[in-house]
C-alpha cells in the first residue's frame, strides 16, 4: 500500500474512532430525531377531538352535509338554542359552539363561544363544513374541488423544476439539503483536520512523520482520509434517514417523505461542486494548521470560513427573485459561496450546464490551488513551534538546489 | 563514501540565523556526537539533514548523494521529545509508523515483537503511549527508530529520563549497530556519554562548528600542561610546578611552559615520594565544552 493511502487509512481510522466524531455522527440524526418528535408531540397537544357545536337561526344546516373527514375528525353536533349549547360547553361537552344568525346568508354573521380558544383542527373543520353546505346545490366533487383550491405547479421552461404554488416541496429541496450536509460535514470534518495537524506540530510527531513521507503524500493522504471520514458520516446520515422512514414511517407520522420524487439531476450538479470545494475547504484547513500556532486560534479563523460559506443565506431574496442573475450566478462560481447558492439556486430554476461546467473548474483549480499551499505552507511552518509563518512567506521563492549545492 | 556530508551549510529564518556555518562528516560504522548549548543550531542542523529544511548556503550530502524519498526508508530518526501518537495504543503506533518506512504490516509487527521484549516493553503494548511512564516513551521512541534497520541513525538526546539500566540497554544496541556497519548521529549534552560511545564529535556553537575532529586529539588539544599527582605521604616542594590545586582525591599540578612532565617524575622518583597516581591530565569532554562556548561569548 502506497504511503499515501496509509496516511489517509490512519487519518480515517484515528478520527472515527474519537469520541468528538461519534457524538457529531449522531448529533445531526438525533437533534432531527427531537425536532420531528416536539412537532409531533405539540401538533397532538394542540389538537383536539372534543366536538364542537353550532346553532343556525340561518336554516342553512337544516338537513347538513357531512364532510369526508379523516380518522381523527371532530364530531360536529346541532343543538336547537344557545341554551342547550351553553349547558353543553359548560359541562365541557364540547370544546366551543358557533351560532349561524337568521340572516347569515346575506351577512355572513357567525359568533363563536368558548371557555377555552377551540383548537386548530376543530376550527378549521367547521369552516370546511360550512363551505360544503353552503354549496350543497352543487354536485359534491365541485363542492370539493372548490373547498381545497386549486392545485397549481409552477414548472420552469425545460421542464425539469417544478414546485407547488405553495413553495417547494421536500424532494425539490433535496439539492438544498445535499450543499447544506456538506457545508456542514466540510467545517466539521476539516476542523478535525486543522486541530490534528496543529497537534501533531505540538506533540512533535509531524517530525516523524515528515522524515518519513513526502509533504505532498503527507497534505493528501489527510484531506483523503478527511474526505472519507465526511463521505462515511454522510452516508450514515442517509442510512439512518432511510431506515427511520422505511421501518418507523408509519408511526412517526413520516409517511409524507415516501413519496418523495428526488431529482437526481440537480443532486449530482451539487455533487459535482460540492467534492472539490470539499476538498478547498479541508486544504485551506491544513494551512491553517500549519501556519498557526494554537488550536484555540485555528478554531476562530475556521469559525470566518464558516461565515463565508453561510453568505447565500444572506442573499437569499436575491437568489429566489433572479436565480439566473449575474450576481447570482457568480455566487454560484466563487469559491466558498458555489456551494450553498448551487444548492439554493437549484430550487427555483434549472440551472444551465456550463455553469455548473464552469463553477465546477473553478472549485477543481481552486482545491489543487488550496493543496499546493497546504502543502508548502507545511512544508515551511511545520516545525516553527510557536513562531507564525507569514503570509508573504508562503509566496516567497525558496532558495534553489543549484544555488545550494554551488555555494 | 561518508554517510553523512554536510558543508557550510547555512539557514536564517527571518532575521535568525540559526545556522551560519557547519561542516562535518559522519562514517558508517561510526557513532559520531554532536554537542552544543542550547539554541546552539544542533536541531536545525538535523533537519537540514533531512531535508526538512532547505538550507540556504551549502550542501548536503546523505547516503551518498542528495537526500531523496526513496531514502527515508534508509534513515531513522528521533526527534528530541515525544514524537509518538499519544493516544493511539503503542503496538498499533509503532507498527503504523514502520509501515510508513516502508515494511508491510506484517514485517513490522514481526519486527516489533523482540524489540518489545528486549526493551521491556511487551506487557504495555496494548496501553496508550501518553500511559507509558517517559522513560518508556523514550524507549518506544528509539524502537521505532530501529524498527526498519536504517542505515543511517540520527538521534536526539537518547539518554533522556532513561535509568542506569535502560541507559546501558540503549548504549548496548548502539554499539551493537555500529559494528554492523549503522552509521549513527547523536546529539546529546550529556558528556559523559559522548566520551564513552563517540569517536569523533563536532561542536556547534552560535550557528558554526567550533570544534570538530576525534575525540581523543580534542583532549590532547586541550590538555593543560598539568599533571594529576596522589602520593603516599606529604607532596614535596618541585621545581617547575606554577600552581598546585586539588583535584578529586589527587592534586593536580599546573606546569612551568618549560617543564615536562617527566622532569615532574624523575623529581619526585628523587625525592622518594611514593606515587600511588601519576597522570597526564586530560581535560574531560565537560571543561572543554564550557571552555569553548565561553571563548566563543568572550
Amino acid at each position: 500500500m502506497s504511503k499515501l493511502w496509509l496516511i489517509a487509512k490512519d487519518e480515517f481510522r484515528r478520527n472515527v474512532y474519537k469520541k468528538s466524531f461519534i457524538l457529531a455522527l449522531l448529533s445531526v440524526p438525533l437533534m432531527l430525531a427531537f425536532n420531528v418528535g416536539i412537532g409531533l408531540i405539540v401538533d397532538n397537544l394542540q389538537k383536539d377531538s372534543t366536538p364542537i357545536g353550532y346553532v343556525d337561526h340561518s336554516g342553512l344546516l337544516d338537513q347538513p352535509i357531512s364532510v369526508s373527514d379523516p380518522s381523527d375528525a371532530v364530531p360536529i353536533l346541532a343543538f336547537e338554542s344557545e341554551e342547550t349549547a351553553r349547558e353543553s360547553l359548560q359541562a365541557e361537552e364540547i370544546q366551543a359552539y358557533y351560532v349561524l344568525s337568521a340572516d347569515y346568508l346575506t351577512t355572513s354573521n357567525v359568533e363563536l363561544f368558548y371557555l377555552e380558544e377551540p383548537a386548530y383542527n376543530a376550527t378549521s373543520q367547521w369552516n370546511n363544513f360550512l363551505q360544503f353546505n353552503l354549496l350543497a346545490d352543487y354536485p359534491p366533487q365541485i363542492a370539493q374541488r372548490l373547498i381545497e383550491g386549486t392545485r397549481m405547479t409552477i414548472r420552469s421552461p425545460g421542464g425539469n423544476i417544478e414546485m407547488p404554488a405553495g413553495g417547494p416541496t421536500l424532494g425539490s429541496m433535496l439539492p438544498l439539503f445535499t450543499s447544506v450536509a456538506f457545508v456542514f460535514l466540510l467545517l466539521f470534518s476539516s476542523g478535525y483536520l486543522m486541530t490534528g495537524v496543529i497537534e501533531e506540530k505540538e506533540n512533535r510527531t509531524i517530525e516523524v512523520i515528515v522524515t518519513s513521507v513526502s509533504t505532498t503524500d503527507l497534505v493528501v493522504g489527510k484531506v483523503l482520509g478527511i474526505v472519507a471520514i465526511s463521505l462515511t458520516q454522510l452516508a450514515t446520515w442517509i442510512l439512518i434517514a432511510v431506515l427511520t422512514i422505511a421501518v418507523g414511517g408509519d408511526a412517526l407520522g413520516l409517511t409524507w417523505f415516501q413519496d418523495i420524487s428526488v431529482d437526481w439531476l440537480a443532486i449530482i450538479k451539487v455533487l459535482v461542486i460540492a467534492l472539490p470545494c470539499y476538498v478547498f475547504a479541508a486544504g485551506l484547513m491544513f494551512t491553517l494548521g500549519s501556519t498557526l500556532t494554537e488550536a484555540q486560534e485555528g478554531q476562530a479563523v475556521g469559525s470566518l470560513f464558516f461565515i463565508l460559506h453561510m453568505l447565500p443565506l444572506y442573499m437569499i431574496v436575491m437568489i429566489i427573485e433572479n436565480p439566473l442573475g449575474i450576481q447570482t450566478t457568480l455566487l454560484g462560481i466563487l469559491p466558498f459561496t458555489a456551494l450553498l447558492s448551487t444548492g439554493l439556486r437549484s430550487i427555483f430554476t434549472d440551472l444551465p450546464f456550463w455553469q455548473i461546467a464552469l463553477s465546477a473548474a473553478v472549485q477543481t483549480i481552486s482545491a489543487i490551488g488550496a493543496l499546493w499551499l497546504a502543502s508548502r505552507s507545511f512544508r515551511l511552518g511545520m516545525l516553527r513551534y510557536g513562531q507564525r509563518l507569514h503570509i508573504r512567506e508562503l509566496f516567497r521563492r525558496e532558495p534553489s538546489l543549484a544555488k545550494r549545492s554551488s555555494s | 563514501m561518508h554517510a553523512v556530508e554536510i558543508n557550510n551549510v547555512a539557514k536564517s529564518f527571518g532575521p535568525v540565523k540559526a545556522v551560519v556555518d557547519v561542516s562535518f562528516d559522519v562514517n558508517r560504522g561510526e557513532i559520531f556526537g554532536m554537542l552544543g548549548p542550547n539554541g546552539a543550531g544542533k536541531t536545525t542542523t538535523i533537519r537540514l539533514l533531512l531535508d526538512i529544511f532547505k538550507p540556504d548556503h551549502g550542501s548536503v550530502s546523505i547516503l551518498d548523494g542528495p537526500m531523496c524519498e526513496a531514502k527515508k526508508n534508509r534513515i531513522g530518526y528521533m526527534p528530541e521529545e515525544r514524537g509518538l501518537y499519544q493516544d493511539a495504543p503503542l503496538e498499533r503506533c509503532l507498527t503504523y509508523l514502520g509501515t510508513l518506512k516502508g515494511l508491510s504490516k506484517t514485517e513490522a509487527q514481526n519486527r516489533l515483537e523482540p524489540y518489545l521484549e528486549r526493551f521491556d516493553l511487551a506487557q504495555h503494548k496494548q496501553k496508550k503511549v501518553k500511559e507509558l511512564s517517559k522513560g518508556m516513551q523514550q524507549k518506544a521512541q528509539i524502537i521505532n527508530t530501529l524498527l526498519h534497520e536504517p542505515e543511517l541513525i540520527i538521534i536526539d538526546e537518547p539518554f533522556t529520563a532513561l535509568d542506569p539500566l535502560n541507559t546501558q540497554l540503549v548504549k548496548d544496541v548502539m554499539r551493537e549497530l555500529r559494528d554492523r556497519g549503522t552509521a549513527i548521529l547523536m546529539s546529546t549534552h550529556q558528556m559523559h556519554q559522548v566520551e564513552e560511545l563517540c569517536d569523533r564529535i563536532v561542536l556547534i556553537d552560535e550557528g558554526r562548528d567550533v570544534l570538530y575532529g576525534p575525540l581523543d586529539d580534542i583532549r590532547r588539544r586541550y590538555t593543560g600542561h598539568a599533571v594529576l599527582v596522589r602520593v603516599d605521604g606529604e607532596l614535596p616542594e618541585i621545581e617547575g610546578v606554577e600552581e598546585v590545586a586539588p583535584h578529586n582525591n589527587s592534586v593536580r599540578l599546573t606546569l612551568a611552559s618549560d617543564v615536562s612532565p617527566q622532569q615532574v617524575l624523575q623529581d619526585l622518583m628523587a625525592k622518594n615520594v611514593t606515587l600511588e597516581k601519576f597522570e597526564i591530565a586530560l581535560p574531560t569532554l565537560d571543561e572543554i565544552f564550557i571552555r569553548v562556548v565561553e571563548e566563543g561569548e568572550s
